[in-house]
């Protein structure tokens, strides 16, 4: 029982130095504050503009239409004139302002237009446009479809006149009903907050376990460090324990900030309805990441052992993120229905979980004890291979 | 008390030490002297328990330090090769961090980095953060905390590299008073001058082996030189090592 005690002591005093320490750098506080605001300014910054884009299509706002020959078609003027679209005098080079961008589109009717109209010809009309320019795509949308409408009126009424239905030339009838709404085109982001909680449990303790390994190294302090009579796996425990509430905070942080972006900041002003995310959720899905935190901190862990200085175990560890965001990028934009098996892989399995959580569905108990239990046996393995890296003596010398 | 029995390491496939066997008795100052190289650092580590030999054995008080690692630790305080402090914690703290980590707590160990704080005249910089600290500073905290528990066995590795003459002096009077107190005190240096300055017993290194050991007196009879200079040139063959 003593040597439990006295086990526990060492641990205990490494991992509040360790903590002290870290809390005294600036480096160590900003990254795991920063990491935990990346996630919801991002997600939030991306639903408002897409949202916007969205909602500003609802209110057909008036097309403006340089028409050159306004003379020649009164009557196809009038049409687009009453459908909302304002007719503004030809520019001097129609082709120029339309490259350069000063006007969207440029209708030119020539002087043969009604003479070939009321000859029953088709009637030429000539459309100037930048299908490249993004911005202008949705006039030139609005000013093809009513021009070819007012040609399918002005068909029908040929028709009709020499006694023959319209319907004649109409075998299709063609019924569009898209039930897309700005909030299912914004809720595709809201898939991807389980990437940025990944995100987060790998960068919120990510300089304190460099600063204690690599660091330590680099600094020439480890070597004095280990003579101390301190089992290594108890300098491991202490130092992993160490990064652990620099996680757990940035964890807390970013879904507070989730919280306060999503059901504070009144993002009905750009989107036109207000998003909410359960608080409960949120708390749920803190008790899903808890597994993975202690996963990260272990993985980072045997990564610095192999490096010699902070700036090489910076740029290995940085990479780590990325292996379980694979998978929780493509979720945002190919969500699967959660498995049992996917449930087996450590961090893809939560981030299933998460996804569930947010759309408040039904949640297996199952599913969620086997991926914790997989999740944590994965953690301990690592935290004992980091313990194994750690007795070799090659780790006086930052070998590799 | 110090004893290394035929010790054998390599590294891959350089070999570092070569059967290297000597004594160090309490209350005496030990030297291990030899050129760069010669295997000083390795047989220390050896003696910390950072390395295991492949052959021979060490032992401080009669433990093992292989199969006994943490009952050797405790009785031993190291000045290794690299003395890294934390920038971001004080001398004190740092001192500290390590009484800590013998178990020592609360008024013992407060009394005792005290003591080293007198001792070593640190007033003036212990409750400064190490960042920025002189280098004659930084040997003096890495000193106190490897002496904070009171060990019998002090071992240096190169102590006076890169001190000023004025720390080298007064890191001398204190290695002298720590074998007046009774302690074992090993010192390692490729400095020949630091040596005869210092050691009341010698062990000349060279390319792992032990080429010479004894008194001073007793290095000038085995080599048949009139002094301490041509003794250490004649027993490793080389002028290395010598300070010019």
């Amino acid at each position: 029982m003593n040597a439990v005690r006295d086990s526990l002591n060492r641990i205990g005093v490494v991992l509040l130095k360790e903590t002290l320490d870290n809390l005294r750098d600036r480096r160590s506080i900003f990254s795991a504050l920063a990491s935990s605001l990346i996630g919801p300014v991002l997600l939030l910054v991306m639903i408002v503009i897409v949202g916007r884009t969205f909602f500003r299509d609802q209110i057909e706002n008036k097309v403006q239409l340089a028409v050159q020959g306004a003379e020649n078609a009164p009557t196809l003027l009038s049409y687009l004139r009453q459908r909302n679209i304002e007719i503004i005098p030809p520019p001097a080079d129609p082709a120029e302002a339309v490259r350069n961008g000063d006007l969207n589109i440029v209708l030119v009717i020539p002087p043969t237009y009604g003479e070939d109209f009321s000859k029953g010809k088709p009637a030429t009309l000539q459309l100037i446009l930048d299908s490249s320019r993004q911005s202008a795509v949705a006039d030139i949308q609005r000013v093809m479809d009513l021009l070819e409408s007012y040609s399918d009126t002005m068909a029908s009424l040929r028709l009709m006149a020499r006694g023959i239905s319209p319907e004649v030339i109409t075998p299709l009838a063609m019924e569009r009903l898209d039930v897309s709404t700005p909030q299912t085109q914004v809720l595709v982001f809201l898939n991807m907050l389980p990437y940025f909680v990944i995100l987060v449990v790998f960068v919120g303790g990510m300089y304190v376990i460099i600063d204690t390994t690599a660091g330590e190294r680099e600094r020439g302090s480890l070597e004095p460090l280990l003579i101390n009579p301190v089992h290594r796996w108890e300098f491991v425990l202490g130092k992993l324990g160490a990064s652990l509430p620099f996680a757990l905070l940035a964890l807390v942080a970013t879904l507070a900030a989730f919280a306060i972006c999503f059901n504070v900041f009144p993002v009905e002003e750009y989107v036109g309805f207000q998003l909410s995310l359960d608080v409960k959720a949120l708390v749920g899905i803190f008790f899903i990441s808890l597994p993975m935190v202690l996963l990260a901190s272990a993985l980072q862990m045997i990564v610095t052992t192999f490096t010699r200085s902070f700036k090489e175990a910076q740029t290995y560890v940085g990479f780590l993120p990325l292996i379980p965001a694979l998978p929780g990028i493509g979720l945002a934009f190919m969500p699967v229905k959660a498995t049992l098996w996917m449930m087996l892989i450590p961090t893809f399995g939560q981030q299933l979980l998460i996804n569930q959580m947010l759309r408040s569905e039904p949640i297996s108990s199952l599913n969620v004890a086997v991926s914790t239990a997989i999740t944590l046996a994965a953690a301990v393995i690592l935290i004992l291979i980091a313990i194994h890296l750690y007795q070799r003596e090659r780790i006086i010398f930052g070998a590799r | 008390m110090i004893r290394v029995t035929n010790l054998h390491k390599s590294f891959n496939s350089i070999k570092a030490l070569s059967g290297v066997s000597f004594e160090a008795p309490d209350g005496c100052i030990t030297g291990l002297l030899g050129p760069n190289g010669a295997g000083k650092t390795t047989t220390l580590r050896i003696l910390y328990a950072l390395l295991h030999p492949d052959q021979g054995k060490a032992e401080v008080d009669g433990y093992d330090t292989q199969k006994q690692s943490i009952q050797v630790q405790q009785r031993i305080g190291a000045l290794p090769d690299s003395i890294g402090l934390y920038p971001r914690l004080t001398a004190r703290e740092n001192i500290r961090y390590y009484g800590q980590l013998h178990g020592l707590r609360g008024s013992e160990l407060e009394a005792q980095i005290d003591r080293l704080v007198q001792l070593l005249d640190m007033q003036d910089f212990e409750n400064r953060r190490t960042e920025g600290f002189s280098s004659g500073q930084r040997v003096k905290v890495a000193i106190a905390r490897a002496l904070v528990h009171q060990p019998k066995n002090v071992l240096l590795d190169e102590p006076t590299n890169g001190l000023d003459v004025m720390s080298t002096r007064a890191m001398r009077s204190f290695i002298r008073q720590l074998r007046d107190e009774g302690k074992c005190v090993l010192l390692s240096s490729h400095i020949m001058q630091e040596i005869a300055a210092l050691c009341d017993h010698i062990v000349i290194l060279s390319r792992g082996v032990v080429v010479a050991q004894g008194a001073p007196e007793d290095l000038l009879n085995q080599t048949r030189q009139a002094n301490l200079e041509d003794a250490f040139v004649a027993a490793i063959g080389s002028e290395e090592g010598l300070e010019r």
